[in-house]
């Protein structure tokens, strides 16, 4: 049960520890039910809109990893705020070896 | 340079013709249902949400507004907003009609509020996912070569009957399992069904329209029995033997089953369809685009931008419905609780304050996901990705085997299906030459 821990920096700077995200969810869907700002997710899990767009911290974003092409399409469409350590968080699922990660909510489109 | 006051003349009397337009003006209006870009700037500059007496609803005509709306499902009701709109002056009659002879009266389950929208929509999108539609790119490209294969040594072709509606028909009755022979049917059913929320049809119409529905619910529901006894691996399955959870609600009533398969088959068909009308259109009266796109074929980012310009800047829905069930202020204004409401996307796409110089096709636009094509909030399109695939694949290959394509028609003469819901060409008559 449990045992993941994440915290996001909401857009304004104002961060949320998310203590009870649950292994084998996705980051997206753990900050949805915390309620964390700019994480919309409109199209509801399926790499289709950017909206869930986060900056994974630099130390964590080895343990995270690449995204892969089809998500890599994605960001290429919202290129202007893309940095280096982007990725969609509803594909990134959740697993014990990311408790503790840290990532920054992207700005909105 | 003209003098000050002379400019200022000239601006005043675009205040006062648009006053006018918006005045006399409405979404019927022959002249504005063909040329609405005017109205809907007119609209935004003074009375961005806007009365038309004729339909009795408020026109939502700006992005802020449009987005403030999406992002509060419970104040704009999905659920009242569409079936308040649906056989709209006909209701009781089209839901006996089909109570009596098409099976059943099922509300579109999708088109409903949280939290009953967050279960059925949860249930619905894994069969939609961008990775599962990856899946699906090499059969969209063998359907796409083939229809190009029977049409490239034509020299001409009906863009709107010869390729956009056989292409999309083709794939959603691969996706959803349904036998090719039906082909005909669906045209027919997707005009019926789109016409309920299209408050341009008379009871006649409604009447005939009602009668195809009520063949397409008949052969949807003789589908999904026998899938129900024996699951296959296609998207009637997916709806059929979805479940999410445990429990009550864990998996779809066969009423709320019903209601998504037949907005699969229709609404995405329709939508995806008219897409791919404008974009032979684009192709035939933009060579510029045409020319980037045949250096650029093989580019998926270049044409994944492609596909998100066209849809914002010829938007395949004209409006969806919403419902206030409150009080609210939108735009300056005060709504009262119930007010009907039509989300005007081509007007937000056009707003140039949020995409500079908005007539113009630019790939390299920095916040192309801004447009509003897709909807937006817990409604966004849950087809997103199979949209665009099948538009993408669609410019591919069109531009790889086809060329110096042109309109056999004036441009002024392209007449669109009579509804409020989509701006859709009746038909497209184009010439093109074959390449490859």
């Amino acid at each position: 049960m449990g045992g993941v821990v994440a915290t996001l920096i909401q857009p304004d700077g104002t961060a949320v520890r998310i203590a009870d995200a649950q292994k084998g969810e996705s980051l997206m869907e753990a900050a949805r039910r915390a309620g964390v700002a700019g994480i919309l997710a409109e199209c509801g899990g399926a790499c289709s809109c950017a909206t869930c767009h986060v900056f994974i911290d630099k130390l964590w974003f080895s343990k995270v990893g690449d995204p892969d092409q089809v998500e890599e399409e994605m960001l290429d469409m919202v290129d202007y705020i893309r940095r280096p350590t982007s990725r969609l968080s509803c594909q990134i699922r959740l697993h014990e070896g990311l408790s503790g990660l840290v990532a920054e909510v992207a700005p909105e489109l | 340079m003209g003098s000050t006051s002379g400019e200022a003349t000239a601006e005043d009397m675009n205040d006062v013709q648009d006053a006018k337009l918006i005045a006399e003006g409405t979404l019927l209006d022959p002249f504005v249902h063909k040329h609405p870009r005017r109205f809907y700037a007119a609209m935004r500059r003074l009375d961005p949400v806007h009365y038309d007496k004729s339909i009795d609803m408020y026109l939502i005509s700006r992005w802020e507004d449009i987005q403030a709306i999406q992002r509060d499902p419970l104040t704009f009701s999905v659920n009242k907003g569409y079936h308040e709109q649906q056989a709209k002056g006909f209701a009781e009659e089209f839901q006996q009609i089909l109570r009596e002879k098409g099976g059943g009266y099922f509300p579109d389950a999708i088109m409903s509020d949280p939290p009953y929208h967050t279960r059925v929509r949860k249930l619905m999108e894994n069969a939609f996912t961008a990775h599962r539609v990856k899946e699906l790119e090499p059969r969209i490209e063998a359907v796409v070569g083939g229809l190009i294969d029977e049409i490239a040594d034509r020299g001409s072709m009906n863009a709107v009957t010869d390729f956009a509606q056989p292409l999309t028909i083709r794939i959603i009755c691969e996706q959803l399992g349904l036998d090719w022979s039906i082909k005909d049917k669906i045209a027919r059913w997707s005009t019926a069904v789109t016409a309920q929320i299209g408050r341009m049809q008379d009871r006649a119409e409604m009447l005939e329209h009602a009668a195809q529905i009520c063949e397409l619910q008949h052969h949807i529901i003789a589908a999904m029995r026998e899938w129900q006894a024996q699951p296959r691996e296609d998207m009637i399955s997916d709806i059929v033997h979805a479940k999410e959870g445990d429990g009550e609600g864990s998996v779809l009533t066969f009423e709320e089953a019903v209601s998504l398969v037949r907005a699969l088959l229709i609404a995405g068909n329709e939508t995806t369809a008219t897409a791919l009308s404008n974009l032979v259109f684009i192709l035939a009266t933009q060579p510029e685009v045409l020319a980037k796109l045949q250096q650029s074929a093989d580019d998926d980012k270049l044409m994944n931008r492609f596909v998100e310009e066209l849809l914002r800047i010829e938007p395949p829905v004209r409006g969806l419905s919403r419902m206030t069930t409150r009080d609210v202020e939108l735009g300056g204004k005060l709504l009262p609780q119930g007010a009907h409401l039509l989300l005007m996307y081509a007007s937000a796409n056009d707003e140039p304050e949020v995409f500079p110089e908005p007539r113009k096709f630019d790939m390299d636009r920095t916040n192309i996901m801004k447009h509003v094509s897709f909807g937006g909030g817990v409604h966004k399109c849950v087809g997103i990705a199979l949209a665009r695939m099948e538009i993408k694949v669609a410019a591919r290959q069109l531009v790889r085997r086809l060329g110096n394509f042109r309109l056999a028609i004036d441009e002024n003469a392209i007449a669109f299906l009579p509804t409020v819901a989509t701006r859709t060409m009746e038909s497209l008559p184009v010439t093109f030459e074959r390449i490859g």
